[in-house]
């Protein structure tokens, strides 16, 4: 169970750890945008203040590092497809195959704005508890009409829940079955069943266990949230990454 | 005075079986009582009851007077539960947050909360780690988390489900140490075990149970003579003929 979410918030005293997480999810939607609007001038500029951000607050991202692996090798992937893709004049030909300035050029371009919003995700995750996630989108949502906000908070808590547990007991069903030589099993639809529905039936028992215990400590979806107060920093922050974009977009 | 009133309790599953069949039980205020009998003997159906996550099919059962099917949020808060499975309890990311999920569901207040949770952790030894992830916790220190989240909810009755299982001596000293202060500092212990030999020395009262009843009910010196006819083991002191001595010495 330990290294279950190496992408899960990690306890600490930063200035991202103390911002409030409204304004934190505010920065993560304008960073994202901006992001994909600028060249490499302005994604230069934007990682490099992240860079800076990170190495300010000591962030200890090393345990996404296994996380992150899966992710470089889709990003790879993106970036091929991206460079075979686009057409133009033929720097490179490989048979069939062309690459050219200007797919390389593009696919830089997407895999380095993909990159950099994974990047600024993982800090907002890393330094936000969840029950303040939740409360904070709990407090976006309420002006929304027709939306029950605190029910679809609740439930956005629960699903940030229950993640872990299916994947642990797939993991572990799927090396119970190892030790039991299903490896030598060549045929992905009987492997694929054989795994599935294990790990579905656990998953509904864990759940269940845990519906009980949460059951036993009274949850229900009126309660008392931590409180969220926007202080001064809030403030300053929003305005310095405000003006940052600003500038980025103008340019 | 009887914290916990049971009449002639019965509870059927959905799928026929009888979990419990006709149980007549008081249990006193401040009383220490270990319920034993051996597996599927209706142990953790009966404590199931006493916070209304089951209901009776047939009887009533009673806390401070008040039905629990009346106030089963009054029944949840009276009888704090640590589960069998400790593993299964844990619902919060960090220590901390596992253990104000209670208080946060009763819409206590922030300060409240804060002052009820810095006290379970300290209770239960556990306000150094506040910030470490439940999951990463030894077998002893996650038992005695569930019982810190059960503390932040300021039950007066507090029941352990094979609180032992699964640990290991150290784990299982801890976890006794820990049932013991709670005991002194005034609450309602209501213990299940198949084993004994760890407990019985510090209960004021043992109940056996086997297909749903209760077959024994009494002082553990007296009942203990006859653990063996309904599938419990018997302390090895008392083969002897001698005393059961105490865990923690
Ligand atoms: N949800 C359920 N549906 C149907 N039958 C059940 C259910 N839960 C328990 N039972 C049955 O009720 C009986 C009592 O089970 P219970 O879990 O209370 O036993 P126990 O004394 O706690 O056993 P153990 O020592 O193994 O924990 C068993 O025969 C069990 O099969
Ligand atoms: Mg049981």
């Amino acid at each position: 169970m330990a290294e279950l979410t190496p992408f899960g918030f990690v306890a600490g005293d930063s200035l991202l750890h103390r911002l409030d997480a409204r304004f934190k999810i505010l920065f993560l939607i304008g960073l994202s945008l901006t992001s994909v609007r600028v060249h490499f001038g302005g994604l230069a500029v934007l990682t490099l203040a992240l860079a800076g951000v990170i190495f300010y607050c000591r962030l200890q991202l090393k345990s996404a590092y296994r996380e992150l692996r899966y992710f470089l090798i889709l990003l790879t992937l993106v970036f091929v497809a991206r460079v075979l893709s686009t057409g133009g004049a033929a720097a490179i030909s490989l048979g069939a195959m062309t690459v050219c300035v200007s797919g390389v050029t593009a696919a830089t371009l997407v895999c380095w704005r993909l990159a950099f919003i994974v990047l600024v995700g993982l800090c907002f995750v890393a330094t936000t508890r969840p029950v303040q996630i939740k409360a904070a989108i709990q407090w976006l949502l309420k002006p929304v009409p027709l939306v029950p906000e605190k029910k679809v908070a609740a439930m956005l808590g629960l699903i940030m829940r229950f993640i872990p547990v299916i994947l642990n007991q797939a993991r572990q069903t799927a090396e119970a079955q190892k030790a039991r030589g299903i490896e030598n099993r060549k045929n992905p639809v009987y492997r694929l069943t054989r795994l599935g529905f294990p790990i579905l039936r656990r998953s509904f028992e864990c759940a269940d266990n845990l519906a009980v215990a949460m059951e036993a400590r009274c949850f229900n979806a009126n309660r008392t949230d931590p409180e969220l107060s926007a202080r001064r920093r809030d403030w300053i922050a929003a305005g310095a990454l405000a003006c940052l974009c600003v500038a980025l977009l103008i340019n | 005075m009887n914290i916990i009133e049971i009449e002639n309790l019965s509870h059927r599953f959905g799928d026929g079986t009888l979990g419990l069949d006709g149980i007549d039980l008081d249990i006193r205020q401040g009383s220490f009582v270990v319920i034993a009998g051996p597996n599927g003997s209706g142990k953790t159906t009966l404590l199931r009851h006493f916070n209304a996550l089951l209901l009776p099919t047939a009887g009533c059962i009673r806390l401070a007077g008040v039905s629990t099917v009346q106030a089963p949020v009054r029944a949840r808060r009276l009888v704090g539960m640590v589960f069998q499975d400790a593993d299964s309890q844990i619902v919060g990311e960090t220590v901390y947050e596992d253990v104000a999920f209670g208080p946060r569901n009763l819409r206590l207040g922030s300060g409240e909360i804060e002052r009820q949770v810095a006290a379970a952790l300290e209770t239960v030894g556990l306000a150094q780690i506040g910030e470490k992830r439940p999951h990463l916790l030894s077998g002893g220190e996650k038992r005695r988390l569930a019982i810190a989240g059960v503390l932040a909810m300021q039950p007066r009755v507090i029941v352990f489900d094979e609180p032992f299982s699964s640990l290991d001596y150290p784990g299982i000293r801890q976890v006794l140490k820990q049932i013991l202060a709670l005991h002194r500092s005034g609450h309602t212990i209501v213990v299940t075990t198949h084993d004994l030999e760890k407990i019985i020395a510090h209960a004021d009262r043992l109940i056996l149970m086997q297909r749903g009843r209760v077959v024994r009910d009494g002082r553990p010196a007296k009942v203990m003579m006859e653990v063996e006819k309904f599938g419990v083991r018997q302390p090895c002191a008392v083969r002897l003929g001698q005393e059961v001595t105490p865990w923690l010495s």
